[in-house]
């Protein structure tokens, strides 16, 4: 079979998302440079607000999705050993580089200074928001395209859905439950507002925009997970511990992923209490899926470790391969998840999210998971990914090896220092800490401590760019089945495999957790807020 | 399920996640509760600031939250025992955080937010309020202060 179109498009999204990482990462280094008092770099605060606008929206939304993109239609094709719709998948990646310009035009113009949670009654210009939505409208068909050809599969040959390929289906089925949302608020509210200056209504965007926000960490966490449980048993040659726990747990971030956007509302007046604790306790559910996970990729590394006869009980975390640069990668993106869910369980409690609600804990937070667990994940995959669909060799052995290890180390010490000064109430978002040298010494030593780990992450990350750019371009040629990645399984399918059972079972969940705060706003009645500029 | 120590980890998390939900429920039945009563309060230029003790110790505060200031910009409490807050924002969203203690509120535009906060007896002196949301290029400059005396 030939793949040549499905590579393309794969090779077209992730040179996309390399470049995208590279100018969002840029912008990374610049605004933490700014909010470190004394840095020698200090943008203005439009400036540092544009910055923080790209960077988020370029690295959380643009970067991720892209990558996935050009992931899961490499996935799929091998490992089901299937076409796509070369039509579907080309206007999907077509209306997906339109819209990100457009957004990116936007923003870099200097109108659209918004942040990537564009929260009105702050209005972007028009473009911005219309370039999110065609960017949404291109991963939908991106999703269809995907579920066209995998249901011509599963009517072909009636079997078990491989690990890989739920991983996929699992991130699509979480994008398709939560954009609904956002496509929403933007369409039915800020589109509006910023062509026709209408007044919008805070609570109810906010509650819109969460809706989708909170899944979104799910849909750029299940691809990184679904290449853990690809990498782990291949890097040390076994199987997964179990084949059946990783489905129960992709099945459980299908039903539990959306329900629980209101834990980033807890300090929003106008949703009650009880709505709160509820989706409270749904947040929890959501960490079964990742303990799940943990225990299997651990027993998978230790069950290797029995199987060529050691006896000793720490003895294979030793004996784990810490010089290859994917599993080094892998781990360290694990180990630093741990913190991140750990932090994410404070971050989702009822009670102790008032602690930490917009402080910069909650930037130490995401960046241990979208910013290490997922692009750490992302980046080290590449090594695999480029000699396995560019046919081109990595150039630099050795610096695949060194970037994992200085990605860790560069976010120990940046998430550690803003997790601490958030605990000392020091706010995210802000492009000066000093408030007319009100501010605790200790915001300022922990923002220069931070700012050494933000040095540290953007050398790893030029180095990823540079090493893997120049490999694209110049690489050696390698001939390498990519199929061969991929092992064939023929197994009957079990309830596990009947996705559409927990498609419906997920919708009512979201229904009975989000009528009710519905409800509330609405019967209260609106109080929409007239537009202004940022 | 049939392995073992599949099944015992599973009965871990479950452990752990029940008594965290137990914390959970004993938390709201004691002490801080999330900041969730509000109006809609679409007249936003009638609304009044100002700092008023109602009963001895017990304080309402009313506070105008806009580009780029709180109104009253510094509040003195005597012997603070309850605080009723009433937080309004003119234009954008805002955040109200007061360093160093659990109070942190979303300040919504065109919406009256009301919490009560219980002074904890030993607290004194001064503490930095800061908006804690973005809300525009002076975003940094959006402070204001408390001051408890004893």
């Amino acid at each position: 079979m030939n793949f040549k179109l499905e590579d393309r498009f794969s090779k077209i999204a992730i040179v996309f998302a390399f470049t995208v990482l590279a100018i969002g990462g840029m912008f990374g280094l610049l605004q933490l440079l700014t909010r470190t008092p004394y840095s020698p770099i200090q943008l203005s605060p439009d400036q540092y607000y544009l910055s923080l606008t790209a960077h988020g929206v370029l690295l959380a939304i643009v970067w991720t999705a892209f990558f996935i993109m050009g992931l899961a239609v490499f996935v799929i094709s091998r490992e089901l050993n299937i076409n796509l719709n070369k039509y579907l998948l080309q206007g999907s990646l077509i209306l997906s580089i339109v819209g990100v310009i457009m957004t990116t035009a936007a923003i870099l113009s200097g109108t659209s200074n918004v942040l990537y949670t564009f929260y009105p009654p702050m209005n972007a210009s028009a473009l911005f928001y219309l370039g999110l939505t065609i960017l949404i409208l291109g991963t939908w068909i991106f999703a269809a395209t995907i579920f066209l050809a995998f249901i011509r599969w599963k009517k072909a040959t009636k079997s078990a859905i491989p690990i890989a390929t739920f991983g996929v289906l699992t991130t699509l089925i979480i994008w398709l439950e939560a954009t609904p949302g956002v496509a929403i608020e933007v369409i039915k509210d800020l589109i509006p507002m910023s062509l026709f200056n209408t007044p919008v209504d805070v609570l109810e965007a906010r509650t819109y925009f969460w809706y989708f926000g909170h899944p979104l960490v799910y849909f750029w966490l299940l691809p990184a997970i679904t290449l853990w449980y690809f990498f782990i048993p291949r890097l040390l040659n076994t199987k997964l511990y179990s084949e059946r726990l990783p489905k129960v747990a992709f099945i459980l971030f299908i039903l539990f992923s959306t329900p629980v956007g209101i834990h980033h509302q807890f300090v929003d007046p106008g949703i009650a209490n009880q709505y709160k604790f509820l989706q409270s306790v749904l947040t929890y559910l959501v960490t079964i899926p990742s303990f799940l996970t943990a225990f299997t990729l651990l027993a998978t590394m230790e069950k290797s470790y029995r199987e060529r006869g050691g006896k000793s009980l720490f003895g294979w975390i030793k004996e784990l391969p810490w010089r290859d640069s994917v599993f080094a990668g892998i781990a360290f993106s694990m180990i630093l998840f741990a913190f991140g869910g750990i932090g994410g369980i404070i971050n989702a409690s009822y009670t102790l999210n008032a602690l930490v609600h917009n402080t910069t804990w909650i930037v130490g937070h995401f960046h241990l998971t979208v910013a290490t667990a997922v692009t750490l994940t992302f980046m080290v995959s590449s090594y695999v990914l480029i000699p396995a669909i560019f046919n081109k060799a990595i150039i630099f052995k050795k610096l695949t090896v060194l970037q994992p290890y200085l990605w860790f180390i560069g976010m120990t010490i940046f998430s550690t220092a803003f997790h601490i000064a958030g605990l000392y109430g020091m706010p995210r978002r802000t492009a000066d800490i000093l408030y007319g040298g009100l501010a605790p010494s200790i915001w300022i030593e922990l923002a220069q401590i931070a700012a050494i780990g933000g040095v540290i992450l953007w050398v790893s990350g030029v180095i990823f760019i540079f090493n893997s750019g120049t490999s694209i371009l110049k690489g050696a040629h390698v001939a390498m089945d990519a199929g061969s990645l991929f092992e064939k399984v023929n197994e009957k399918e079990t309830i596990l495999d009947r996705i559409s059972v927990w498609v419906i079972l997920a919708i009512i969940i979201i229904i009975l957790a989000y009528v009710f705060p519905f409800l509330q706003i609405y019967s209260r009645g609106l109080s929409p807020a007239p537009p202004l500029p940022p | 399920m049939t392995d073992k120590f599949e099944i015992s980890f599973i009965a871990v998390v479950i452990a752990i996640l029940s008594f965290f939900v137990y914390a959970l429920l004993q938390g709201t039945t004691i002490g801080y509760q999330p900041p969730s009563a509000c109006s809609v309060y679409p007249a936003v230029n009638t609304f009044k600031s100002g700092v008023v003790e109602i009963q001895p110790g017990v304080y309402e505060v009313r506070i105008v939250a806009a580009r780029y200031y709180f109104d009253p910009s510094t509040i003195i409490l005597k012997n603070p025992k309850k605080v009723i807050f009433e937080i309004l924002s003119k234009d954008v969203l805002h955040g109200f955080e007061i360093v160093g203690t659990n109070v942190n509120v979303m300040v919504l535009p065109y919406y009256q937010a009301t919490f009560t906060w219980d002074v904890p007896s030993e607290l004194k002196g001064n503490f930095m309020i800061i908006c804690n949301e973005y809300c525009g290029n002076g975003h940094p400059n959006m402070y204001a202060e408390l001051i408890i005396e004893r």
